[in-house]
């Protein structure tokens, strides 16, 4: 087997990312201070709406590079598009564990079926579908193909899941009122700077390990290739 | 505009053809609507249903047992076309070939429809109320009309893989929920009488569904279909 050298900026990035994740911990645990109501596990919320964004983030990333292979056929795009998927999954269920953590203290429950939550469990499942989808067909070829397609329509219906659930919330009773975590209170101005800063470290994050994660498809795919 | 009625006839022969095939097989409109009811009598039971149920519950009942006797309906529409390489020729036939998505994607509306349709006196007997409504049947169209539009592209693109069998209901369910859930609030509302001006941003979003779908089906038919 031939394993090409890993790229020299990729492991730098590989460096910078866990830097800075362990600088925003720092940052997170000792120079926020501790929110007045709902004590130290507020601090959750840094990580956890950084990771959202993340997974939210590469999911469009995926229907992107979907719709990229569709257009120029190029097998590469269907490898970073497979690799947005995979990181994606894995950011959505770090929000959705990071949330019940907060929750289960705040709300005094750990599972509320608010629009926030409910569409981004949807989404997860949406996305283990596709893997799914995936492991039934046969050729790469298809599987980027076929792929693509549910990666875009799957998409598109996350806005309207969530359009949906909200409305169906504002007309029922809502049991237990959700406090918005990220409006609910006013961050001082030290707690902004720690969630913008969670905001970009997992924005590189997540861009080094779609990168880690794309090597490892080429790789895969070469393997094969010489195998033949 | 000779080219677009040229279009439009080849969907009616799509359509055309698939209602034969019902006519003569008999095999979606009675399994999908012996299914719904197989499901509401599991639901009864399963959820100690009273028979004087409350408009919502009968709604959701309603939608759970259509969507799920859809699944059947679609994936039978698709693999028909499967057996002996039907679907071959239909792909031979010198047409767009999102005319033949749209002709299977509203032959198999009109066969969930007529299900609903068989299913709503029915309703109305057993939960005694009366269900043949004239807002409830607009939900349904609009609601049916969205399902069966994701329902098809999704069985056409299911039916490539070698887990056929049980790769749609995955697919379809996620990605149908919020056609569900503004169906079902949808026709609660209408159930109990609220103005239709009241259940707007339902409709409007049903209706968003509808567009949506069948423009997806339009672009990626033929992209699913390549070979």
């Amino acid at each position: 087997m031939n394993l090409s050298k890993k790229p020299k900026l990729l492991i730098v990035m590989d460096v910078l990312a866990a830097t800075l994740v362990i600088g925003a911990l720092i940052l997170i645990l000792f120079f926020t201070p501790v929110e007045a109501v709902m004590g130290p596990v507020q601090k959750v919320f840094y990580f956890h709406v950084a990771s959202a964004w993340a997974g939210m983030l590469s999911f469009i990333l995926a229907a992107a590079a979907g719709a990229a292979y569709l257009i120029t056929r190029r097998i590469n795009w269907d490898w970073l598009s497979l690799s947005a998927v995979e990181v994606g999954l894995v950011f959505s269920l770090i929000a959705i564990l990071s949330g019940m953590v907060w929750a289960q203290p705040i709300w005094n429950t750990w599972w509320v079926w608010d629009p926030r939550l409910t569409t981004t469990a949807i989404m997860e499942l949406i996305y283990l579908a596709y893997f799914i989808l995936r492991s039934g067909l046969d050729t790469p070829e298809a599987k980027a193909r076929l792929g693509a397609v549910y990666a875009i329509v799957g998409v598109i219906t996350v806005p309207l899941t969530f359009f949906s659930i909200r409305l169906f919330r504002t007309i029922h009773p809502v049991v237990i009122a959700p406090t918005d975590s990220g409006t609910a209170f006013n961050m001082s101005p030290r707690m902004l700077t720690a969630f913008i800063t969670s905001l970009v470290v997992f924005t590189v994050l997540l861009a080094d390990l779609v990168w880690n994660r794309y090597r490892l498809a080429r790789l895969q795919a070469q393997n094969l290739e010489e195998a033949r | 505009m000779k080219g677009f009625t040229a279009y439009l006839r080849a969907i009616w022969h799509v359509i055309q053809k698939d209602i034969r095939v019902e006519w003569r097989g008999r095999q979606g409109v009675p399994v999908m609507l012996v299914f719904s009811l197989l499901i509401v009598f599991l639901f009864n039971f399963a959820l100690q249903l009273s028979p004087d149920l409350q408009a919502g519950l009968s709604a959701g009942l309603l939608w759970v047992s259509l969507a799920f006797a859809s699944t059947l309906g679609l994936n039978r529409s698709v693999s028909l076309e499967r057996e002996n390489n039907a679907l071959d020729g239909l792909l031979l036939a010198p047409v767009d070939r999102s005319a033949i998505y749209f002709g299977k994607a509203l032959s198999n509306f009109a066969f969930t429809f007529l299900v609903a349709l068989i299913l709503l006196p029915v309703f109305s007997l057993f939960y005694v109320q009366n269900m043949l409504k004239l807002p409830l049947i607009l939900f349904i169209l609009l609601g049916v009309g969205a399902y069966t539009s994701l329902g098809t592209l999704l069985a056409t693109l299911s039916i490539q893989a070698r887990t056929r069998d049980v790769l749609l209901p995955i697919l379809l369910y996620p990605l149908a929920l919020p056609i569900l859930i503004a169906a079902v609030e949808g026709s609660r509302g209408a159930l109990i009488g609220q103005p239709l001006a009241e259940l707007q941003s339902w409709l409007f979003l049903l209706l968003a569904s509808n567009i949506l779908f069948h423009a997806a089906g339009l672009m990626f038919f033929e992209t699913i279909l390549e070979e």
